[in-house]
């Protein structure tokens, strides 16, 4: 289904750019309820039959999520004083329709009701924005409700759950091996594994079918539509409302503005490179927490000189990755967490880490397998990660051992927001088009590294309760230097000195100008924040609609 | 940080020998097109886009160290030199230098310490003593790297011919599983959950 045609010079009433977690569900809200909407996407539009189990092509190629190979190189520094390089991977996304849900893993934790007022709780932390959110859960509940049926969620309702008005749509996946490990270590222990929350559909639902578990999960696109990414679940219905229309290889420039100081247009290069111009009523920045502070910072102009909607100086700003622990151990018996979907359980013992201990964190400890892919190459690379030699006769016998034999307690953790780790443009790198590339500034805050190690020692317990023959752990401690996290970079907030958009996601400067994507979040989630992205873009989306009936965009 | 942590108990070493083996389903046209040129186990430059005959005939030696044959197939057999071949004709001009500029150092050494022509004529163990004194270079890592993609990466690349990396760590390349997916999954749901 083609959708809608719009000429570019007659004004439609939104440009969606980015079609990814966000801009796949803002898009296809408005769209449904009535307004014209062109969604601006730089990939291509995908589908299922388009995905092979190629890892050479996903992670030496980046065929999807895009390098300096494909002309869109970034730079990456841990410190304002460092000159940036260009590196392979840095802020790390699928360039395609449905973004980063096309590839995700799909961990769909929601936040709860304690992460929207932490700073007010556990106090501020000097040195540092840690803030609270101008929303609370209550407010974003039943958009996480509507993320669980419209997108696609299987789990269970526990005790273990924030409070949730409806159960979800479809029952856990089944456990894996690696997962069974994880509950018995954690029981052992007097911790509690529970089955995780995933955007991987269990079952049958909204006319898709159950997961096949084939294992190419995390990386890849799903080859049966399985996995809830905004490609099969919104575009489809926003190609269908008759009033949306998807542009592809669409690369956006610049949004410009008028003398009143609106969003009139949004300039962009089409696949020949002509670069073209699509007139709006109102703009929504769906790019992404690097992406949307990036084309805001493009967009500076005599009336913008520091980017656009950019008053605080906090456009870029804040980035937080998510941080994370990895602890391998090897068992007896055939694990085979090649096989279905990554995690299928999760302990949230330490959601909030005790400040006896002395520095703030959270997070959680899923099962997996000791590569993330779980795939055959990346498990090869990678083995010997228990010791031993990396090449010849005894290392050949580690690769088949450790690719069938061993489980991963892998942590996923909390980050600081601070005002030394952010986007900004590269003052030499220029991708395929003359952008200037993202120039990403990071170095985790020393509560960050202490929490991923409190999360790496808590897996080598559990590790150990569960009967591992040897273990292999570790944890970036000399700091994190990419992430497929880019999180808080144009933040919400009732102050318009600290912070970019309003808490209906309107930016404080520019008042037609919309921002909904991972740069919207105050805090960093406890390492799974793709569950809350799409919560925030089905409530923006309604207040947008709101604000657009009453003419007040 | 890379902390090795042994436990208390001790690898039980017959874990390997009691893996099972699986049959390996062939769909794809390009596996089979692999398989028909897979015949010959030496190299003689057939299908080479990229590389000499002569150098990738010193890549598959080193390559068949990195992985060696045994009881089943080794890097070499497995096509690793034509996955490189392929991947590095693809942007990777730097790569390709690394290895062609480190196979002239191998060589020398080759000829100094044992006074032979080339690396492949050399014995198994002589092999590994060269490659012991190199193994913390930039070249052995790239080639190491290159190596084991080719022994796993997709068929298609021109490595990994009948799935025999597939067939070595006991993936089976089939798209639709069911649960139990091993041992303690299916202990789990025997016991009940518990």
């Amino acid at each position: 289904m083609a959708g809608a045609s719009f000429p570019t010079r007659e004004e439609v009433d939104f440009v969606v750019v980015g079609s990814g977690a966000a801009g796949g569900i803002v898009a296809k809200e408005l769209a449904e309820a009535g307004h014209s909407v062109v969604q601006l996407e730089q990939g291509p539009h995908l589908q299922a039959a388009d995905f092979r189990h190629d890892e050479w092509g996903t992670f030496n190629n980046h065929d999807l999520t895009w390098s300096h190979r494909q002309g869109h190189p970034q730079t990456f520094r841990k410190t304002a004083d460092e000159v940036a390089t260009v590196r392979d991977r840095v802020c790390n996304y699928a360039h395609n329709v449905g973004g980063s849900s096309l590839h995700f893993s799909g961990n769909y934790w929601r936040l709860r009701p304690i992460d929207f007022m932490e700073a007010s709780v556990r106090g501020t932390i000097a040195g540092t924005n840690f803030a609270d959110w101008p929303i609370r859960y209550e407010e974003l509940e039943p958009y996480y409700t509507r993320v669980d049926w419209e997108v696609g969620v299987s789990g269970l309702q526990g005790p273990w759950d924030p409070p949730r008005s409806r159960d979800y749509p479809c029952p856990p996946m089944p456990v894996k091996g690696s997962d069974v490990l994880l509950e018995r270590g954690a029981r052992a222990l007097g911790y509690t594994a529970y089955p995780a929350p995933v955007a991987i559909l269990s079952q049958p639902h909204n006319g898709r079918p159950g997961c096949i578990h084939c294992g190419f999960c995390l990386g890849f696109g799903c080859e049966v539509n399985a996995k809830s990414s905004t490609m099969i679940t919104m575009i489809p219905a926003a190609l269908a409302s008759g009033n949306y229309e998807l542009r592809t290889h669409c690369t956006v420039s610049r949004v410009e503005t008028d003398e009143s100081g609106r969003a009139s247009e949004v300039v962009y290069f089409g696949e020949d490179g002509a670069e073209q111009s699509q007139r709006a009523r109102a703009v929504v920045l769906c790019a992404n927490g690097a992406e949307t502070p990036r084309l805001l910072l493009m967009s500076e102009s005599p009336r913008h000189p520091d980017g656009l909607a950019n008053s605080s100086g906090f456009v870029g700003r804040n980035l937080m990755f998510n941080g994370y622990s990895e602890v391998t151990g090897l068992f007896p018996e055939p694990v085979n967490a090649w096989k279905s979907i990554p995690a299928t359980r999760v302990v949230h013992d330490w959601y909030e880490i005790d400040p006896a201990e002395g520095f703030y964190g959270g997070g959680g400890i899923d099962g997996r397998h000791p590569v993330r892919s779980g795939t055959p190459m990346e498990s090869a690379i990678a083995s010997s990660m228990l010791g031993g030699p990396t090449w010849g006769s005894e290392y050949k016998a580690r690769i088949r051992e450790e690719f069938t034999h061993t489980a991963a307690f892998d942590g996923h953790t909390t980050s600081l927001p601070l005002d030394s780790n952010n986007i900004t443009l590269d003052p030499e790198v220029r991708d395929k088009w003359g952008r200037p590339a993202i120039r990403c500034t990071y170095m985790d805050h020393p509560d960050d590294i202490a929490t991923m190690r409190y999360f790496m020692e808590r897996s080598v317990e559990m590790m150990e309760a569960a009967g591992a023959l040897r273990i292999h752990a570790s944890y970036p401690e000399d700091g994190q230097t990419n992430s497929s996290h880019m999180l808080g970079t144009c933040r919400m907030g009732d102050d318009p000195s600290t912070s970019v958009i309003d808490r209906y996601h309107r930016s404080h400067d520019v008042p037609n100008l919309f921002l909904c994507d991972g740069s919207s979040l105050v805090t960093s989630s406890r390492g799974q924040p793709t569950m809350t992205i799409m919560a925030l873009a089905f409530r923006a989306a309604d207040h947008i609609n709101r604000f657009a009936q009453r003419n007040e965009i | 940080m890379q902390r090795h942590i042994l436990s208390r108990r001790e690898l039980l070493k017959s874990t390997l020998e009691a893996l099972p083996r699986s049959a390996i389903v062939l769909s794809m046209p390009a596996i089979l097109a692999a398989c028909s040129r897979s015949a010959q186990n030496q190299l003689d430059g057939i299908g080479l886009q990229l590389l000499g005959s002569e150098e990738a005939e010193e890549f598959a030696a080193i390559a068949d160290r990195i992985i060696p044959p045994d009881d089943t197939p080794g890097a070499r057999e497995a096509g690793a030199v034509h996955f490189m071949d392929t991947v590095l004709g693809d942007q990777r001009e730097r790569e390709l230098q690394i290895l062609r500029d480190g196979l002239g150092e191998l060589q020398n050494r080759a000829n100094a310490e044992f006074q032979a022509a080339s690396f492949s004529i050399l014995s198994a163990e002589q092999q590994d003593q060269l490659l012991r004194e190199i193994e913390n270079t930039e070249f052995f890592a790239t080639i190491r790297y290159l190596t084991v993609a080719g022994m796993f990466a997709l068929p298609a690349y021109g490595g990994n011919r009948d799935g025999v990396g597939y067939e070595l760590i006991g993936y089976d390349p089939r798209p639709v599983w069911q649960p139990p997916f091993g041992y303690y999954d299916e202990d789990y749901m025997n016991r009940g959950g518990q």
